[in-house]
């Protein structure tokens, strides 16, 4: 029985480096691998993707990820536990066993944790009472946008990766489990643990430490305030949690790698998206950021001990996704001299086109990029010098694909009608909206379920 | 010439749906009670706008040096449906720092 265990985060984000996983993995003795490849609007797009073809819904690169990541971790002893299943776990556990076939990883052993997804009971729950009503706006108008709904995802707890980890799975692949689930689970599993009043400390401290660590790079030098004193980013360790038995952990990175981890990048981290930080609700309980003390004790290596935790909330949060439209948008760029006056009459310009065209919008944006694009009315106006260059950026919400389209074909219409100089990258097409709906069920409507193939 | 936030935190922002959260971390401790004086909701709200259209919280953390301002209706409709280029409020939580520093006894 190990009294120290070691986690390594291998991907914040859907997108994330593949090379700082690898080196993990040779380098930091690591007991698990955890990958995090989910955010709201990713189950609306995996589900889009579903429904074109049953077998897909799963994350794209997972396979290209485990071709490399797999042998690696059967080498090092590692155990890998990933929500890259998406809307899909099934197919994507499949796609994994084949994988392992191919790669002569006999006897490996893949778990599917599902259970997460409710798209196909969303009726029974509304007719079972739950009122699915907006967690942010408190709107109970969800029967307006039923028909529109795309996806819907609760996050779910640690307890199906235990027990998969349980059945002794080498590679666990999830859906809409919390991020931090894909840590909390494999501590809960090495020390035994259940979701009582006893561990509720320990447990609320597994949660944090999935907090620190869950978007790899990011406690370790990326989207630092200090970026410019971040030692060779282009080689960033992700970070690695030495997590103990009595609920204190070391946060930590592979030797001989960039980066950086200190008391700040912590911090940096534990303030990010969060509400009240005495309460950080997750599925599987309530972690008090307030209560706990950070220490460096080495180069790279930061200490978090006395995390008070509370047992589990009654109510689990589900994100529906559902269609609400289409924004169009475009990008104008005008050079110096007086590149803002040629902007502003663009803006105009613009601004009559519209009338002409017989827009309709439901909400239209102006900027100004390279003065207040990023934050708007923030950005007060100061004296404007006559710039090197500026951007003008316009987007619209419509109704429909044809609406938005206006916006393009304004923005192109500028080439000749518009300011002389100005200049145009690739016009942009109209995307369309999935918006998301937040809201609370209760957690006895919600039970996750393990399937383990082997290789 | 009076300081701005800029020259004593930190920053680090996101969003949750339709919110946006920005974490403001005092450089030193002896920078964090005028941190504290200097983030309310009322300075945080003038500071944004229209941009942000609901109730401005501000949790302190002692333990770090930190405060964390919770922003409602403050995406333009949230990541996936906003104007915004900044989608995620990733931007947004720098102009925090434009702040002056509020006056007081260290």
């Amino acid at each position: 029985m190990k009294d120290i265990i070691r986690l390594g985060s291998g991907s914040g984000f859907w997108g994330d480096a593949l090379d700082p996983a690898a080196e993990s993995l040779r380098k930091g003795r690591l007991d698990y691998l955890c990958m995090d490849y989910l955010a709201e609007l990713t189950m609306a797009l995996l589900q889009r993707a579903k429904l074109k073809d049953p077998q897909a819904g799963y994350i794209p690169d997972l396979a290209e990820h485990m071709r490399v990541l797999m042998p690696l971790a059967r080498a090092s002893g590692t155990r890998i536990v990933c929500n890259g299943g998406g809307v899909n776990p099934r197919a994507a556990g499949e796609r994994l066993r084949k994988l392992a076939v191919e790669l002569g990883l006999t006897g490996l052993r893949i778990a599917v944790v599902e259970g997460d997804d409710m798209i196909d009971r969303i009726d029974g729950l509304l007719a079972a009472g739950e009122p699915l009503a907006n967690m942010e706006t408190e709107s109970d108008a969800f029967s307006a946008l039923r028909g529109a709904v795309v996806a819907a995802n609760v996050y779910t707890d640690g307890s199906g990766i235990r027990d998969a980890l349980a059945d002794g799975a080498d590679v666990v692949v999830t859906g809409r489990v919390s991020d931090n689930a894909l840590y909390v689970g494999p501590i809960m599993h090495e020390f035994g643990w259940v979701h009582d009043e006893d561990h509720a400390d320990r447990i609320g401290a597994a949660i944090t430490a999935g907090h620190i660590v869950e978007c790899a790079s990011a406690c370790t030098g990326g989207m630092s305030s200090r970026f410019d004193e971040m030692p060779r980013m282009g080689m960033v360790g992700f970070p690695i949690v030495e997590f103990s038995r009595d609920g204190s952990f070391v946060v930590t990175k592979p030797e001989d790698t960039g980066g950086m981890v200190d008391a700040f990048t912590v911090k940096e981290h534990l303030v990010y998206e969060i509400a009240d930080p005495a309460n950080y609700v997750m599925p599987d309980g309530i972690a008090d950021f307030t209560s706990l003390r950070l220490e460096e004790i080495g180069p790279d290596r930061v200490r978090v001990s006395g995390v008070r935790g509370r047992g589990l909330p009654e109510k689990l949060k589900l994100v529906i996704g559902y269609q609400d439209g289409w924004i169009g948008e475009g990008l104008v760029l005008f050079p110096w001299p007086r590149a803002y006056e040629r902007a502003v009459k663009a803006r105009q310009t613009l601004t009559e086109r519209f009338e002409r065209l017989g827009l309709v919008a439901d909400d239209l944006l102006f900027s100004f990029v390279g003065l207040d694009t990023l934050h708007g009315p923030a950005a007060k106006d100061t004296e404007i010098p006559d710039l090197n260059e500026i951007g003008l950026r316009v987007a619209a919400k419509t109704r429909s694909r044809s609406e938005a389209d206006k916006i393009r074909r304004a923005c192109t219409q500028l080439w000749i009608m518009g300011p002389g100089g100005s200049a145009f990258g690739t016009p942009t097409k109209p995307r369309p909206v999935v918006a998301v709906w937040p809201t609370l069920i209760d957690r006895a409507a919600v039970t996750q379920t393990v399937t383990v193939m082997e290789a | 010439m009076s300081r701005t936030l800029s020259e004593i935190a930190y920053v680090r922002s996101g969003d949750k749906g339709d919110t946006v959260t920005i974490g403001v971390i005092a450089r030193t401790h002896a920078d964090y009670s005028a941190v504290k004086r200097s983030v309310t909701p009322d300075r945080v709200r003038a500071l944004f706008g229209d941009w942000v259209r609901g109730p401005v919280h501000v949790y302190e953390m002692d333990n770090i040096d930190s405060v964390v301002v919770y922003m409602e209706a403050a995406l333009g409709g949230g990541a996936t449906r906003t104007l915004r280029l900044d989608q995620t409020g990733k931007a947004l939580g720098n102009a925090i720092l434009r702040l002056s520093v509020e006056p007081g006894n260290e």
